[in-house]
This record gives C-alpha cells, structure tokens and sequence, in this order.
C-alpha cells in the first residue's frame, strides 16, 4: 500500500501538466510542493512500518484497501488578468479590461486517473447586450500507463508553440499574449477528441492526437476577424463542433540539457465537413510552429515560428472576390524573445524583457482570376518592452509599451496585474 | 385622401396571373402543392382568385406574378386597381419572394430599424400584410373585411375554406378574414417557389456553376467597400450558419430618389411618401429622423423587375446603378433645375428631411465633380452579376 503511496506521488511528478513547463517559478514551486508530500509520505511510512512491527503476531493484517492519494483529490485552480491598454497617440481609445478570470479544478479518481477543467469569462459580464464571454476552456480525462505515457479523452489544449498549454498570465512577458500566438496560433486553442503523450528518460516528450478541427464554413468575409486570427476565426472550440472531417496533431519536445527546450508540432484538418452547397469540400487547415526557449542563468531567451496555411479554397474565394477578407492561403509569424531575472529582493523578483515579432495573417492569396485579386496582408512588425513584476510565486504585475511598425497609432502603453494558482 | 397602401394589382391584364408569357429563367420550380398545409393550398388558390376584388379582375397575384419573381408583371411605375380597375396607386409592387426572414419591425441594439412587411415595415406579419390590399381603394377596394367574405362564399373552394375552418367560419366574417390572411401567409411560408434559391449565383456559391468574366468583376465591384458597397445592405455571402445570402438586410435607408411624377399623387406639391415616418405608417410620426426611409428590397430577381424604387421612378438596371453611383457626384443628371438654375437634390422630400438622405457611406460620399465610385464599363459588370440573382437558373 505504502509503495502505491509513493507510486503515486511520483507519478504525480511526471504528470505535471505540460502547461507548467514553461513557467519556470510556477514549476519550482509546485515541484517543491508535492517534495513536501513526499517528505510527509515518508514519514507515514515509517511509522506505519514501526506500527507493523509493533503489532501482535495474532493480529490479522488489515484488509486490502484501495490506494488512496495523499493530499487533497481535489484541487481548485485559477488565474486572471486584469489589463489596461492606453493608445499613446489617442488617449481616447484609452481601456481598462477584467480580460479573463479563469476557475479550475483538477480531481483524481485514483491515482493514475484525473479530470481536468477550466472555465473562462472574458470581459468582465457576459450578456446578450454585453462584449462578455463565458467558455469551457478545458474539460478532459486523463489516464497514466505508465512509462511515461498517457492518455487523454474531451476538450483539451493543442500542443502548439510555447504559450498555447501555458497561458497563465505569471507564465508569459508582456501584459497582453504575444500577437504570433494568438493571430498565427489562435491561443487559447483547444479541440475535442483523444491524446497520447509521453516522455523518454533522455527528455524528449511528444503528444499525438485526434480531434476536431476547423470550421471554413464560418468564415465571414465581411468580417474583419479572419484578418486579425485566421484559424480564431474559423475554431470550434468544442461548440456543437462539425466532426465529419477529424484532424490530427504531433509534437515532439526536447529538454535533454538543463535550461533548453526545443521543439515543434504540426496539425492539419479538412474543414468543410460536408456542409451542404459548400465550394471547397477539400479546404484543409495546416498549422506547424518551431521553437525554442533558453534560460542560462538569469536569462530567459525565446523564440518561434509559426506558419499556416488553407488549401482547397479556390472556389469559395471565387464567392468572396471583391470582399475586404476573402479566405487567405498563407499566413505566418515569428517572434524572438529576451528577459533577465534581476535578484530577488524578497518575495518580489523583476525581470525586464523585450520582444520583437513580425507577423502577416494573409501572406498570401491563390485562385482569383485576373484582376480580382485581393490585396496580400501586410507584414506587420511589433516591438514590445516592459517588465514583469512577480510577487511572490501567484502574482504579477506587468508594464510594457508596444510599437506597431505600420500604424503608429496603436502604439500604447500596457499594464496589467495577473494571478495564477 | 384616399389611405396609401401598399401595392398589389390590378391589371387589366389578367392573363399575367395564369403565367402566360413567363420568362424560362426566371419560372420558378413547380410548388409541391401536395406537401402544403390545407391552409396554405387554401392560401393558393385565394392568391390567384380574382373574385376576391371589387373589379372582378384583380387578385393578389396580378401585382405578385409567380411567372415574375411574385412580383408585377408589367412596367407601369405603380399599378392600377379600384373598383374599375382604373385607380393609379402609390408605390411600386415589391416582389413578395424571400420574406419571410424579416420577421416584425423593431429597432435593434443601437437604434437601427429593421423588418416588418411593406415598404415601411407597418405589418408585423405576411398575414397583416395579406390584409392590406383587400380593402385598399386603390388596389382590391373591397368595403370591408365582410365584402372579402362575401365573395369568397361564392368561390369554387368556398366548401375546403369551411372544411378546414369549420361549418360556420363564414357566419363570422372578421375571423374568416383572419383565415384568409392566415392561408395566404401559410401558402408564402410552405411554397418553396416564394424561396427557390435556384439562382446562378446560388449554384456558384455551392461550386456547381462558375460565373463569367464580367459576372466576376461586377460580383467584386458589388462587394467592394470602396467601390459599389452593395453588399453593405444587400449581404450577399452566406450567414454564419450557412444560410444562402438574402441579399437584403431588412434595414431601412434613404437614398433620395427623384421624384416620379407619373405617380397622381404627385401633382400635389405638398403630397410626399415618406416611408418610415408616414402618412401610410402613422406610429413613427415624431420620428422626423426616419421620414424618407424605405425597407432595403431583395436583389434577388432584379433583373427581372420593370420598375425600381418604392416609387417605380426608373425602369431599367442600368439607370438604377448609375443612380447609385452618380447621384452625388452629377445630380443635374437626376434632379430637375429650380427657377433660379440650382439642382433640386432629393426633390421628393420636403426640405426639412433632406438632411436625412445617406450621404456618408460610399458610394455616395462624393461631391459634384469627383470621380464616380464606378465608371461605365464597371456599371456594366455590377448589372451582369446582379442578372445571376434570378431564380430558375438551368445551368
């Protein structure tokens, strides 16, 4: 029983969800978390040894019971951000924003298997009549095997770039999400279906899977939303989501050096799931990203890119010509990131960063006849820096100022307070 | 003054009704009668049945010719109707296809007007609307809703409406009228020949046909933002659901077409049409903001109207896009002079409301002098695409 105890506990470890990897501080603290219930383990074990010993030989052992995990089975998760953005050039678009609150919980039937679950509002009040959001983020079983690997069943977070799986406001730089991540990468992306992954003892990890894809049909070429995120314009999000046609995914990630991970994913879908009268039965969503991050010291560098692309599309564009946002065939980014942990003082702990990426959410057009092409996106580029300001290991305090290469007149000013437990 | 209403017929040619001379492309598919409602077969055959009329020869589909797009038939700016036929209306007959979506008039979330029935948007429902021209001087001109009754227990199928509204429906003749404006709403709603979306453009946007050069050109230049912005009130993609395009929006606008002086009512100086805020309409009265304002038409099956505007001013597609594009820019080509030379713009409101007209989206946000926001060759191609919007396309 008592090694099924610390079965358990170590599986926990290694079931430290991917979302944590990239959050350095977050990490240590729950790795020092669960190293004090394993401590505490220990010593019920031994005192229960001493209590074995002590018994009368008469006494019948106790009936076999089923392992029960230590600590809590239930655990309450959440984080959120509160975010204003303040145009420098139009202090009338000046805005302060509750941008999500996101509640949690993690429970575990039994030490190899737990449900998973976030709920998110967006916006501070969500109404008909309000800009609000509310949202099942994450809802999902998962299931451990053993060596390393595991299973996984519902709505969960595709493996994709640094930030998808770890989007926590005290795991990224910057008050806002990076633009690549969430116009190329429409973080926080997450689809229904089933999950492999594991890990190797030499510190590659890699995720399968099969799940939901997109939904061309809902493309708006009125719109401008597919402009700012093709993919967020087309996502499921696990709503009543068109599944004739499923997608699948991969990822491989590398930490076999201290300090460096390296890695990337790829998914691709067809998207039009025999929607009646549709003219691209064939369109097909690929998504790929590389990248890396590297903490020598009290640096914290990263980088990635991201490229996507929507084949099969020539009819339907035909439909949309003379649109502001036909169906692009292209779109990509990338960004390269630099921070520096200053020491701490106390439990506050500051680290500057800067971060530049360049991005374009139509790079590219096909199958308009002479004379109707649209015009390609531009290739925008934005500098961003600032710092985050951590207080102890939940909170954060962010400031930064952004510079938009094309318009100047987004450039703003950002601040943000976040939490994460 | 004789109440305005909104058209339906007459005719003194009643063979348009039986279909004769239609358009192949513009036939729609036959209705599956079979799989109506009683109710709405009832509703078919009240539509075509020009008994119901003080002339004895108006029905409702003398204005709304199935063989037309169910809308009239002929080219006169506003039809002719009355007791003998001779009364001249007051607006052009709209196309009774694709309707049934825009649902009761309401104001949405930042004040826009939208929807209702008739030009104006005064009936809440098809079988408000129904009612109508039953008792309009100018159109059916039946006395009363008991006169309608009167006539209709003398019709062949005057036995199915007590069939199916029970032995004594016409003891009551107010309840049998609100079954013959419930029949003639059920025969709108289950006919699928009132919604065919069998158009070239409906076969392109499903991949089954292509559009030609200049279908495609006029098709971007209808889209365009910049240029036509057509589409701004005549959406023409699909809905997030996948709902073929409807190519109205339900909306309410005020374009400041030119007076039609064919219409009789014009001859008095001080007699104008203006929609939303009257005289037909009487609850928006104080809302001197929206006088001049008309419901946003169907461009489906344009190409085969005669006449266009509420008021029938023009008579040709062409002239209806050139209007578009260069009101602004040359009004003298549209709006008569005054005594003293300078150009009437938007004659047919009074002065007070001509500040209402939609000067600030394009292409109507020019000035005289400037460039049009499409040339002739592009006016061309706008009205080659809106020719891909009739019904009964046979690839």
């Amino acid at each position: 029983m008592n090694k099924t105890i610390l079965a358990a506990a170590t599986a926990a470890l290694f079931a430290l969800p991917l979302a944590a990897r990239a959050d350095d501080a977050a990490l240590a603290a729950r790795i020092e978390q669960l190293a004090a219930e394993l401590e505490k383990l220990k010593a019920e074990l031994q005192a229960t040894k001493a209590a074995q010993a002590a018994a009368p030989a008469a006494v019948p052992a106790p009936a076999p019971v089923a392992a029960e995990p230590q600590g809590p089975a239930t655990v309450l998760t959440g984080y959120g951000e509160i975010n204003y953005n303040r145009p420098v050039h139009n202090s009338a678009g000046a805005q302060a924003d509750a941008r999500r609150v996101v509640l949690g919980f993690e429970h575990r039937f039994d030490p190899k298997t737990k449900v998973v679950a976030e709920f998110e509002w967006e916006h501070a009040v969500t109404s008909a009549d309000d800009a609000g959001e509310a949202a099942v983020e994450q809802a999902y079983v998962e299931r451990e095997f053993g060596h390393g690997i595991r299973a996984k069943a519902g709505l969960f977070l595709m493996p994709t770039g640094l930030l998808n799986t770890s989007h926590e406001p005290t795991a990224y730089y910057g008050v806002e999400r990076n633009f690549v991540e969430t116009a190329i990468i429409p973080t926080t992306w997450r689809e229904a279906g089933f999950g492999l992954s594991g890990e190797t003892e030499d510190g590659l990890t890699w995720d399968a899977g099969i799940t939901t894809g997109f939904d061309l049909s809902k493309w708006d070429a009125t719109s401008e939303e597919g402009r700012e995120s093709p993919l967020g314009a087309i996502h499921q999000e696990g709503q009543l989501a068109k599944s004739r046609d499923l997608s699948v995914h991969g990822a491989l990630n590398w930490r076999g050096v201290p300090g460096l991970l390296v890695g990337g994913s790829v998914f691709t879908g067809k998207a039009a799931h025999g929607t009646d009268n549709f003219p691209a039965q064939d369109a097909r969503v690929t998504l790929w990203d590389m990248h890396a991050r590297w903490t020598p010291g009290a640096w914290d560098l990263a980088a990635l890119y991201a490229r996507g692309s929507i084949g099969g599309i020539g009819d339907l564009n035909l439909t949309l010509a003379g649109n502001p946002t036909p169906v692009p065939s292209a779109f990509y980014g990338w960004y390269v990131q630099g921070a520096y942990h200053l020491p701490r003082s106390g439990d506050y702990a500051l680290t500057p960063f800067a971060r530049y990426e360049r991005f374009n959410t139509a790079a590219r057009y096909s199958a308009f006849p002479a004379g109707l092409e649209p015009q390609a996106g531009v290739l925008q580029n934005v500098s961003t820096v600032g710092a985050n300001l951590r207080i102890g290991e939940g909170v954060v305090l962010k400031a930064d100022y952004q510079k938009f290469g094309q318009d100047k007149n987004l450039d703003r000013l950002n601040l943000g307070a976040g939490f994460a437990f | 003054m004789i109440p305005r209403l909104s058209l339906i017929l007459v005719s003194l040619l009643l063979c348009a009704c039986g279909g004769g001379g239609a358009e192949p492309a513009a036939t729609p598919a036959a209705p599956a009668v079979n799989q109506m409602s009683s109710a709405a077969r009832l509703g078919a055959k009240i539509f075509a049945d020009t008994s119901l009329s003080a002339s004895g020869r108006q029905s409702c589909a003398s204005c709304h010719d199935p063989a037309h797009g169910h809308a009239q038939s002929d080219s006169l700016a506003v039809q002719l109707g009355g007791p003998d036929g001779t009364t001249l209306g007051f607006r052009a007959a709209p196309s009774l296809r694709y309707l049934a979506g825009a649902g009761a008039f309401r104001f949405d979330k930042d004040g826009t007007a939208v929807g209702g029935f008739d030009r104006d948007g005064r009936a809440a429902t098809l079988a408000d609307q129904a009612k109508v021209p039953f008792l309009a001087p100018h159109e059916m001109a039946n006395a009363n809703p008991a006169e309608v009754i009167a006539r209709l227990r003398q019709a062949s199928y005057a036995a199915e409406f007590r069939g199916v509204f029970g032995d004594a429906i016409f003891d009551q003749p107010d309840q049998a009228y609100d079954r013959v404006a419930f029949a003639l709403q059920q025969f709108q709603l289950e006919d699928p020949a009132f919604r065919p979306f069998d158009s070239k453009y409906d076969l392109f946007l499903a991949g089954k046909a292509q559009l030609n050069a200049q279908e495609l050109r006029g098709m971007a230049m209808f889209n365009d933002p910049n240029k036509g912005n057509c589409a701004a009130c005549h959406p023409s993609a699909r809905g997030p659901n996948g709902a073929p395009p409807l190519f109205t929006d339900f909306s309410f606008d005020n374009l400041g077409v030119p007076r039609n002086f064919k219409i009789p009512a014009t001859a008095r100086a001080d007699d104008f049409d203006l929609g939303l805020c009257g005289p037909d309409r009487t609850d928006l009265a104080a809302r001197t903001d929206l006088c001049g304002a008309f419901k946003v038409p169907t461009l489906r099956n344009v190409a085969t109207r005669k006449v266009f505007f509420h008021n029938g001013v023009f008579d040709n597609l062409t002239d209806v896009v050139t209007f578009y594009v260069t009101r602004d820019t040359d009004p003298a080509r549209w709006y008569p002079r005054r005594a003293d030379g300078s150009i009437d713009k938007f004659n047919d409101l009074p002065a007070a409301y001509r500040a209402n007209v939609n000067t600030s989206e394009a292409p109507y946000n020019r000035q005289p002098g400037m460039a049009p926001a499409l040339n002739p060759q592009e006016i061309a191609d706008v009205v080659a695409f809106l020719g891909t919007l009739t019904d009964g396309y046979r690839p």
